[in-house]
């Protein structure tokens, strides 16, 4: 690779691969665009059909789908859920993929909580379901608090196997100079460690964010019964056994994709401007 | 100050495996009781005992979603892995617009599952079939999701296109952690470069490959979505995955207590595979 | 960044404290009228219940309504039982739901209801035979019913003169005559597994008995003896469809016949609104499917859509009542019936929709039977299974795998059948 080529230039290779892979995402996004402002009644099953423009561009349908879903409500309750389940999953399990990732090489019992939280990962929803109904019910949890404090235990696993893989490559000595200047191990942990993971907190929040985000079951199954809607939840309104109307449930879904594509946005900005780089060396 | 590091790590530990406990092992093992009733959901019960796991092991539908979830998991999980790294080098070269690309690959993750199962049986019921026509392709002018030995073909393609996102994002934030000599030198630069990737850059990224290892089977061998949005454990039955089978028939029909123990031989099934799976990578990571 | 964290767990903390501070407020407001809570699983109808709710509070001073529609309302209700925490009335299907909850003794005996005395008795009658083992008492108030056959394109029969068959060979001759046209007669959905059971349920219930499940568990009768007409029929009808119906959905099959593709689609009453969502223009019809050889053997297929219990937990029946009074008022069932093309359960002069007008000989004659799959469980999979055999086409097997899997999927019930029958004799 020549100077003069990492300076100025694209990489051409990747840029074809990348334009040619785009063709998978931008046909079905057309097509749910399209489907979104059109009526139930220009729904056909000829393909010029399904591909053509709709008669009009009208905002109808995204009005009646805010309508339906009581959108702004919805959407309150979807954000406050999401973020702070973020929040609180960003510290608790950074913190809890610290203390094991340091540990679980070295210690019996580390490696054995650590691959106790992992397999969590593999315990199907469906078995947890009425157990927690119940249990959430007699903790007087079955509301939001209590959703929230699942999708914690929930997403565990999956982020302290992110965190724990991620401190791998983060280097001891930068822990032990801190000691030697007399820094307990919390304060350590604030100053040194939890920023330089900032990559990784990033990706967390992201995966974090999206699986909240788009939950059905949870919500459902422990909200049950107390009025309060997520968005997805609300999207439910769209589908019955026996008719959907696809038109205003893609608008609707076209809606909800906006506040999660923001967030990843700014979250992917922080995976790219990581501090690792120049720290590790 | 030894004694200090350790006294933090326990006080930091403890709680959080409380909380873990409470609201996963706890409600885990009243699961696990009830695959010794007949509990339907509701209502009363009584005690089988080890009916359920006898039943299992003579029950040719959870045999056939066992093959099925494995074949599934499996090819899904190295078409994956290939595609999202691939894009992760690409997008992670020097390349314009690449903010635009990063939103635009995340795109297919966020899509909800009604537009995805839309969208996809639409392609794959008169898109497809229209194109194949074109191109003289015989095998597949009728819908692949119409026919029992290609129908899990689609929910592989349509898998891969919603998990290649996270994946990539993965990768991408491995190669935050690589120095960057050592990973311009593994840039998507013809043979050489190839070369140099796997020599130079993948080693480093090999914690980031057992991660997406380990989510990729859990993403697979647990597929629900997918199947619900696709085909709904057909045609002819030879789509039905086993979480599809505990959900289906252990929520929605009155086979609660037969699938609990259904879901507790399948976690036991995947736990030995990621452990496994860990194992073996971690060896690798030591290796390095 | 110390201090980011640590923002964050306040923040967090907050919000928790509010959220209880929150909890405890929203508690109950408790003005002295008596709260009454209905759960229904259609949630299609949701407008019309919310119209319900709102009339009644308004004319109603001492009980308060409330009315839910949620989708997915059996997960719903079955997490909500398990928490103990019942509606007072649940709004639901006559299916086997029904039977596992009369089972359950989740119901309150509703015999005692005035309302009860003006119900058809033939969907009393339905809801006695959905109960495992006969109980004393009554547990639901069969609301409206549905009913499936054939839907057809009214304006294209006229337009060919085309007739409407009244036993199974004039439906075959229809069909070799609408093909000959060059038109497809039938449209099927068979990649939606539950469509492979409307025509199923159709045919069977004109070919076997009613009550054959039952039979089954008394050890009485076997499928395979039973149910062979009706698979071997079945297949007889298969060809009249599209070339590949297990590429197409529920959907695609509604959009197909309200675009003009078929003549003819075999589903349910419940289906017109989506087919006129698509053409609203569309003149649709529907007639009984005659699977028998005479015109006397065939019923038309009419099933309680949806029924209202009172839950056992329920602490003011006499409140539910009046809620049910007020459901029951012949104005408001007449909305009911023109929002979503049902039958009423009730007797009295309801104005039908023009889509039943070829199945109102069997209405107003009262010759209608249950749909056959109200008695299988969900988790036996049968319309899987007849998806199954319409692609493999090996009636042997099917009807084989039937019985099986029956036994296997039914045994508790069978078992708690055959410890009755014992008790009797």
């Amino acid at each position: 690779m020549t100077k003069a080529k990492k300076a100025g230039g694209t990489n051409r290779l990747a840029m074809v691969l990348l334009i040619l892979g785009l063709s998978t995402i931008v046909f079905p996004l057309y097509m749910t665009v399209v489907i979104a402002f059109k009526q139930p009644s220009e729904m056909t099953n000829s393909i010029s059909g399904i591909l053509s423009l709709p008669g009009s561009w009208s905002l109808d349908n995204f009005r009646e789908a805010m309508r339906v879903t009581d959108f702004w409500h919805s959407l309150g309750n979807s954000l406050l859920i999401t973020l702070l389940t973020v929040a609180l999953s960003l510290v608790l399990h950074s913190l809890m993929g610290y203390a094991l990732g340091r540990n679980k090489r070295e210690s019996k019992f580390y490696s054995f909580v650590y691959l106790f939280i992992v397999s969590g990962m593999f315990v199907p929803f469906a078995i947890l379901m009425m157990p927690l109904a119940k249990q959430t019910a007699e903790m007087g949890l079955a509301n939001w608090m209590g959703v929230i404090l699942l999708y914690v235990v929930f997403y565990m696993p999956m982020n302290v196997l992110l965190y724990s893989g991620y401190l791998v490559n983060i280097p001891l000595a930068l822990e032990e100079a801190a000691r030697v200047d007399g820094a307990s191990t919390w304060r350590t942990y604030w100053k040194i460690i939890f920023p330089i993971m900032r990559p990784m907190h990033a990706t967390v929040a992201v995966l974090t964010a999206l699986s909240v985000w788009n939950d059905v079951m949870t919500p459902l199954v422990i909200l049950a019964g107390s009025g309060k809607n997520t968005l997805p939840l609300a999207q439910l309104n769209f589908q019955s056994q026996f008719g959907t109307n696809y038109n205003l449930a893609f608008a609707s879904y076209l809606l909800s994709l906006i506040p999660i594509l923001i967030f990843y946005v700014i979250c992917q900005k922080q995976i790219l401007n990581g501090v690792v780089n120049g720290a590790v060396k | 100050m030894k004694n200090e590091r350790k006294r933090t790590f326990l006080l930091i530990t403890l709680p959080i495996l409380a909380l873990f406990i409470c609201f996963n092992t706890v409600p885990l093992i009243r699961g696990v009781i009830y695959s010794f009733t007949n509990f339907k959901g509701f209502g009363s019960y009584d005690w089988v005992g080890f009916r359920n796991y006898i039943d299992l092991f003579s029950d040719a539908r959870v045999g056939k979603s066992y093959l099925f979830t494995f074949k599934l998991a499996i090819v899904t999980t190295i078409v994956v892995n290939i595609i999202s790294l691939v894009l992760a080098l690409a997008l992670n070269s020097k390349i314009r617009a690449k903010s635009f690309f990063r939103g635009a690959y995340f795109l297919p993750n966020i899509l909800g599952a009604l537009v995805v199962g839309y969208i996809f049986n639409y392609f794959f019921t008169y898109i497809l079939p229209a194109l194949a026509a074109m191109a003289g392709v015989d095998s597949l002018s009728t819908s692949i999701l119409s026919d029992p030995d290609t129908a899990w073909l689609g929910i592989m393609a349509v898998c891969a296109w919603q998990a290649v996102a996270m994946n990539t994002i993965i990768y991408i934030s491995g190669l935050q952690t690589v120095p960057e000599d050592v990973y311009e030198a593994g840039d998507l630069d013809g043979a050489t470069g190839f070369k140099k990737f796997r020599h130079l850059t993948f080693p480093l990224i090999v914690p980031f490959f057992s991660i997406n290892m380990v989510l990729c089977v859990k993403n697979f061998l647990m597929v629900f979505d997918q199947i619900m949005a696709l085909t709904k454990g057909g045609p002819a039955q030879s789509t039905e995955s086993i979480s599809y089978l505990i959900y289906n028939n252990g929520m929605s029909g009155g086979q609660f207590g037969f699938q609990s123990a259904n879901a507790v031989i399948f976690f036991i099934v995947i736990v030995m595979v990621s452990v496994a799976q860990m194992k073996f990578t971690g060896k690798k990571e030591e290796q390095l | 960044m110390k201090g980011k964290g640590i923002k964050y767990l306040a923040l967090a903390l907050g919000c928790v404290g509010t959220a209880s501070a929150a909890a405890g407020c929203g508690a109950s407001e408790n003005d002295g009228k008596t709260e009454i809570e209905i759960v229904q699983y259609k949630p299609e109808a949701a407008n019309y219940f919310e119209m319900v709710e709102q009339e009644f509070n308004e004319t109603h001073d001492d009980i308060h309504l409330t009315i839910s529609s949620p989708n997915d309302a059996m997960t719903i209700l079955k997490t909500r039982f398990i928490r103990e925490d019942y509606p007072d009335i649940i709004g639901i299907g006559g299916d086997i739901n029904y039977s596992y909850f009369v089972d359950a003794e989740i119901l309150a005996d509703v015999s005692d209801y005035e309302g009860m005395q003006d119900i058809k008795q033939a969907y009393l009658d339905i809801d006695e035979a959905l109960e495992f083992v006969p109980t004393q008492g009554t547990y639901a108030v069969p609301y409206v019913a549905n009913a499936a056959g054939i839907l057809y394109n009214r304006d294209m029969f006229e337009e060919y003169g085309w007739e409407i068959p009244e036993n199974w060979e004039e439906l075959l001759a229809l069909c070799e005559e609408i093909k000959s046209e060059g038109i497809l007669p039938f449209y099927f959905g068979f990649k939606d597994t539950w469509t492979c059971l409307a025509p199923w349920n159709a045919m069977a219930i004109d070919l076997a008995p009613a009550d054959t499940a039952k039979l089954v568990n008394r050890g009485e009768t076997t499928f395979a003896a039973e149910y062979r007409e009706a698979a071997e029929k079945y297949l007889e009808l298969l060809p009249y469809g599209p070339e590949d119906p297990f590429a197409y959905g529920y959907n695609d099959a509604c959009t197909a016949f309200a675009r003009g593709e078929s003549a003819m689609y075999t589903i349910g009453s419940y289906a017109a609104p989506q087919i006129l969502s698509v053409n609203p223009e569309m003149n649709l019809d529907s007639f009984v499917l005659p699977a028998c050889e005479v015109k006397e053997g065939n019923t038309l297929n009419s099933g309680i859509d949806l029924q209202f219990c009172v839950t056992a937990a329920c602490e003011n029946k006499e409140a539910a009542y009046e809620v049910l009074d007020f459901l029951l008022a012949d104005e408001n069932l007449q909305k009911y019936i023109d929002a979503q093309t049902a039958i009423p359960c009730k007797e009295g002069d309801f104005k039908l929709s023009s889509i039943l007008d070829g199945m109102s000989d069997y209405i107003e004659a009262g010759n209608m039977t249950d749909y056959q799959d109200h008695y299988y469980p969900s988790e036996m999979a049968v319309d899987a299974m007849l998806q199954t055999f319409l692609i493999q086409k090996d009636t042997d097997a099917f009807l084989k795998k039937f019985d099986t899997d029956w036994q296997r999927y039914n045994r508790d019930i069978i078992r708690m059948v055959q410890a009755y029958e014992e008790e009797q004799e």
